[in-house]
């Protein structure tokens, strides 16, 4: 592994891993606190009649239209998840579990109706990236970083993320007092006249926008998992708020550039010649973080609960 | 076409349309039984992450398999292995949800994640192996509800059997465990071993649809009929019943109708003529459906704002109030063209204003007693609330 | 916007293809060229097996995805894009194939490494597109052995135009492959012709027979389309149970790569209406056989497809095959 290829592959798919990692992370917090931590899943089975229909209107499986259609049915899901969740007063996961089979189903039979099985496809071929396929040719050294030629040739996805990185955490710290209560208290939220609908509905749109973002560049496999597992972990660590948010970031990005390294790189400087899927490295990476913050979680934790039993029982 | 459903549905459209339909059927009412429970202790998508979580087993299946000098195509060493990694990924969300302060949902999807994760990185493994083979392992276990064969149906009737069975010998226990685990625990009972054997029953029904109609289909077979069911009733039995039905229905419908006409794959179309059942009950069950909600808060909101409105004229000078709700006091003779009070209507305003003032008392002081069933403000407190919560409450006005 | 017959890459890559010697200048030291030879990747094994046969000892040949691994679901791992951006040529099947690995070598193509498709040439007349959807191209062009020898020539035009100095021995290599491609290509048409022409239906798991349909006179009938989100319908197990018995058809056929039940389906269908169909053997389609044996090549499985469709339909057929190689049934 020399320099340059540490510039052409690891730097920006590294990079690309770590932003979907702290988007996913983000967003996850209210997701976990709104018991809707499934809906990544939920939504990547949803796209695929929006990717049908992209395909059918266009005649092509060209990125653009398929994301079009992707991202309208992703909205489309979230937005019914939501409707269903309150008409219904249903729990959401019964809510999720409703609208992505019925949308999947819908996506099935369009492909056949629409003569669309001799096509090949399916989300996995026409929708998620890769990870590793996230190349910057444009460097030849390391005076490339400052180069503005070279830097204008970053690719897409790394940009894509950043700019949703951005604006996501903006949304966020805008609304911070606002998606705090209508997280933990929808109903003091309407008792204080914060519009607690408004915002279930904007963080849902705003999820499955980001979750295509996501699935376009980096798959499916690395957005579910973030959306739960390192929300989850600083929830078994933290009870406060800020902290909480600033924790799963943390272990969102470390777990991405942990689960990056382990995959390719760490390998590779070890003399292999074969790598790991790194999306999948990175998914497990923040579930091992999991469970560790699960075993050693200062209050919360399995073990500390138990020493407390254990103290409580000998006074 | 008509005539080609009906022929489906009366068993009489050849040999595989009747396999494919009975076996829907068993297996839409076995799921729908097996998920009203999951779905009433809130995990509804359990069957999701266990289908996500086969992936590590299969791929490790195979891989064990290659080492062996097995085929590399054994179909059962890679179900056993899809089963052994369904049910540890279920387990462990069983241990999350049990022992953490994580709520089911975030446990499930955090194994879900972590799981095909870990899918996906052993089959980057496998790819490498020397043996061959490796092509289409994500999806090898996954069957399609159109290709049933009889040996299934056979499965799946055991299934329905397994599901009616512990649905009517654990009745008692599942619904307390659903309804009420605190005090199941309170009083004694297992809760966690009643969960484990519950979670055993998703697994053994998702494991076995899973290669008969794929994943989608028994995800939504276990979530949708028991959703559906949830708005017309709360009573555990009838839910049940109706679950275990929608299922079926679901099933029969949805072969027959991929029988009849071309271009429908048999699983999506069981899905969606599911979707239809729920959407019907979303929208039209008695009392929890969508329509009857609306109807009572406009009736219920309508009869408050009537209430208001005479409580404040008695005391002093008349808020405006909307034209249907002036109409109707004028109606019932109840004010004068000019909006004040006939004799008849101050005596009812009092009573108004006295009720409304003891179920504001009530709100203020003890919200918790305010009984389910009562329409606030527009019930007689005095007759709608238990005689110690008057009493406290008369109480308090004395003092 | 209309969309172009070849994948947009593919034009890239070939107007890119002049700056391709800066970019070689920047390849790791392990790489072949070092030793006067060069690196050649291929994607799948079908497109490595012709690499293998023209490039011969003028340089090295890798191949990123193993013989028995399926190319539309590949995801490339960190050191497969080492090898890509390590190789002095990448060649590719092409008509997206690939999925989205396509993406990477669209990637690879722009910073001016020569990038292929061997299918790249192969316009409307040959290619075999959905009527609904024209332009979408079925990529399994290799289950035509005629296609395929369209394949090594393509190859064969673009290696000689990278490596002018190989010209000859590229073109010598060539020869011979194309030879035994045009044998094997002879024997299909012969064991083939000799299955009874009402016969001469193909009923598979997938529909990914559509251009061997067309080259040797069979009727294809997949049970599930190319998507791999395809599902069938009760519908259309009952047309093919009804073709199979109205035909009297004796066998039908599994594929290495999808679960067997929706054939197994077939079977018992056709048996409840009296008509014994027997499952004819399991066919390579979107992958080849075990590294290192017969049907790891693409001649063997050819070979193997064709000897075991023809026997099981009712063919004149030599015990082991075209070559005597075939693993003994």
């Amino acid at each position: 592994m020399t320099l340059l290829d540490f510039l052409q592959l690891d730097l920006p798919a590294g990079l690309t891993a770590v932003l979907a990692s702290s988007l996913c992370a983000m967003l996850g917090n209210f997701l976990v606190l709104r018991r809707q931590a499934l809906v990544g899943d939920a939504i990547s089975h949803a796209v695929l009649p929006g990717i049908v229909v992209g395909f059918v209107l266009a005649g092509s499986r060209d990125t653009v239209t398929v994301m079009l259609g992707a991202t309208a049915a992703a909205a489309l899901a979230a937005v019914l998840i939501e409707a269903v969740r309150r008409l219904g007063r249903v729990e959401a996961a019964a809510s999720m579990g409703v609208v992505f089979t019925v949308m999947f189903a819908g996506g099935v039979v369009l492909i056949e109706q629409a003569a669309a099985h001799a096509v090949d496809l399916d989300a996995d071929c026409v929708l998620y990236g890769q990870l590793e396929d996230v190349l910057w040719l444009a460097p030849t050294g390391l005076a490339s970083l400052l180069d503005p030629a070279a830097l204008a040739e970053l690719p897409r996805e790394l940009v894509t993320l950043a700019a949703m990185n951005l604006a996501v955490g903006l949304l966020i710290a805008l609304f911070w007092k606002e998606l705090r209560i209508t997280s933990f208290d929808p109903a003091l939220a309407s008792a204080i006249g914060i519009p607690a609908g408004l915002f279930h509905y904007g963080l849902v749109l705003l999820l499955a926008l980001a979750a295509v973002a996501s699935f376009e560049a980096v798959g499916s496999i690395l957005v579910v998992a973030m959306l739960a597992c390192p929300a989850a972990a600083a929830r078994m660590l933290t009870d406060r708020y800020g902290r909480q948010f600033a924790l799963s970031l943390a272990i969102g990005t470390g777990s991405g550039l942990l689960g990056y390294t382990l995959a390719g790189p760490l390998l590779l400087l070890l003399g292999m010649d074969w790598s790991l899927n790194a999306a999948g490295m990175i998914a497990v990476v923040a579930g091992a973080v999991l469970v560790l913050a699960v075993l050693f979680g200062p209050h919360h934790g399995v073990l500390a609960k138990r020493r407390a039993r254990r103290m409580a029982g000998a006074v | 076409m008509l005539a080609d459903l009906l022929a489906a549905l009366s068993f009489q459209a050849g040999y595989n349309t009747r396999i494919v339909l009975i076996g829907a059927v068993l297996l839409g009412t076995a799921a729908g039984l097996v998920g009203t429970f999951t779905l009433l202790r809130g995990r509804a998508l359990v069957s999701d992450a266990l289908g996500h979580a086969t992936l590590p087993g299969v791929v490790l299946a195979f891989i064990a398999g290659s080492a062996l000098g097995l085929s590399s195509r054994n179909l059962p060493l890679l179900l056993a292995g899809a089963a052994a990694s369904g049910a540890l990924a279920v387990w462990l969300v069983h241990l999350l949800s049990h022992h953490t302060r994580l709520t089911e949902d975030t446990a499930i999807a955090a194994v879900l994640g972590s799981s095909f994760g870990l899918g996906v990185v052993l089959l980057s493994v496998a790819q490498r192996l020397p043996t061959g083979g490796q092509a289409g392992l994500g999806t090898f276990i996954l069957g399609q509800t159109a290709g049933m064969t009889e040996g299934e149906v056979w499965t799946m009737a055991g299934l329905a059997a397994l599901a009616i069975l512990a649905s009517v010998a654990l009745f008692k226990e599942f619904r307390l465990i659903c309804f009420d685990p605190d005090f199941a625990r309170g009083i004694g009972w297992p809760v966690q071993r009643l969960d484990l054997l519950l979670l055993a029953l998703v697994v053994v029904v998702t494991v076995a649809g899973l290669q008969t109609v794929g994943l989608v289909l028994v995800v939504a077979f276990l979530v949708i009929p028991p959703v559906a069911a949830r708005f017309w009733s709360d009573r555990l039995d009838r839910i049940l019943l109706l679950a275990g039905l929608f299922g079926g229905v679901s099933g029969a419908v949805g072969a027959a109708l991929s029988a009849a006409l071309p271009g429908l794959p048999t699983g999506a179309v069981i899905v969606l003529v599911a979707g239809t059942l729920f959407l019907l009950s979303l929208l039209f069950a008695p009392r929890r459906g969508v329509v009857a909600t609306l109807l009572r808060q406009g009736s219920m909101g309508f009869r408050l704002a009537v209430v208001k409105a005479l409580s404040d004229r008695r005391r002093g000078p008349a808020a405006p109030v909307s034209g249907t709700v002036a109409l109707w006091l004028r109606a019932r003779g109840l004010t004068t063209r000019d909006g004040a009070l006939t004799p008849r209507g101050e005596a009812a305003a009092e009573r108004a204003d006295r009720n409304l003032a003891l179920w504001e008392r009530l709100t203020r002081t003890d919200p918790n007693a305010i009984p389910d069933t009562a329409l606030w403000g527009i019930d007689d407190a005095t007759r709608v609330l238990p005689q110690a919560t008057l009493a406290r409450l008369r109480e308090g006005t004395a003092r | 916007m209309t969309h172009s017959r070849t994948p947009a890459f593919s034009r890239r890559a070939m107007l890119a293809g002049g700056a391709a010697l800066s970019a070689t200048a920047l390849l790791p030291l392990q790489s072949a060229a070092a030793q006067g030879g060069f690196t050649a990747l291929a994607t799948t094994g079908m497109v490595g097996d012709i690499l293998r046969h023209l490039v011969g000892d003028r340089g090295r040949v890798e191949v990123l995805l193993g013989s028995g691994v399926d190319p539309h679901t590949y995801k490339l791992t960190r050191a497969d894009i080492g090898r890509l951006m390590g190789a002095d040529i990448v060649v590719y099947n092409g008509l997206l194939l690939e999925g989205k690995m396509t993406d990477a070598l669209v990637r690879v193509a722009s910073s001016g490494r020569p990038v292929l498709a061997v299918t790249e040439d192969l316009g409307d007349d040959y290619l075999l597109s959905p009527k609904e959807f024209e332009g979408q191209y079925d990529p399994h062009v290799w289950m035509d052995v005629g296609g395929w020898i369209r394949a090594t020539a393509k190859a064969l035009e673009r290696l000689t135009a990278f490596r002018p100095a190989d010209a000859d021995a590229f073109a010598a290599n060539a020869a011979a492959y194309t030879a035994t491609l045009r044998d094997l290509d002879a024997y299909a048409r012969r064991v083939l012709g000799s299955v009874e022409p009402q016969r001469r239906v193909l009923v598979t798991a997938h529909d990914a027979f559509g251009y061997f349909g067309r080259a040797y006179g069979f009727e294809v009938l997949g049970i599930q389309g190319i998507s791999t989100e395809s599902e069938t319908g009760l519908r259309r197990i009952q047309e093919l149970v009804d073709t199979l018995v109205t035909r009297n058809i004796p066998a039908v056929f599994v594929e290495t790569t999808v679960s067997d039940r929706n054939v197994r389906a077939l079977v018992e269908g056709s048996a409840a209406r009296g008509h014994r169909v027997a499952i004819g053997g399991a066919l390579f389609s979107d992958a080849m056989g075990a590294p290192g044996s017969y049907e790891g090549t693409y001649v063997g499985m050819i070979d193997h497809n064709v000897t075991t469709i023809a026997r099981a339909l009712g063919g004149a057929v030599p015990a082991r095959g075209m070559a005597g190689r075939l693993a003994a049934l």
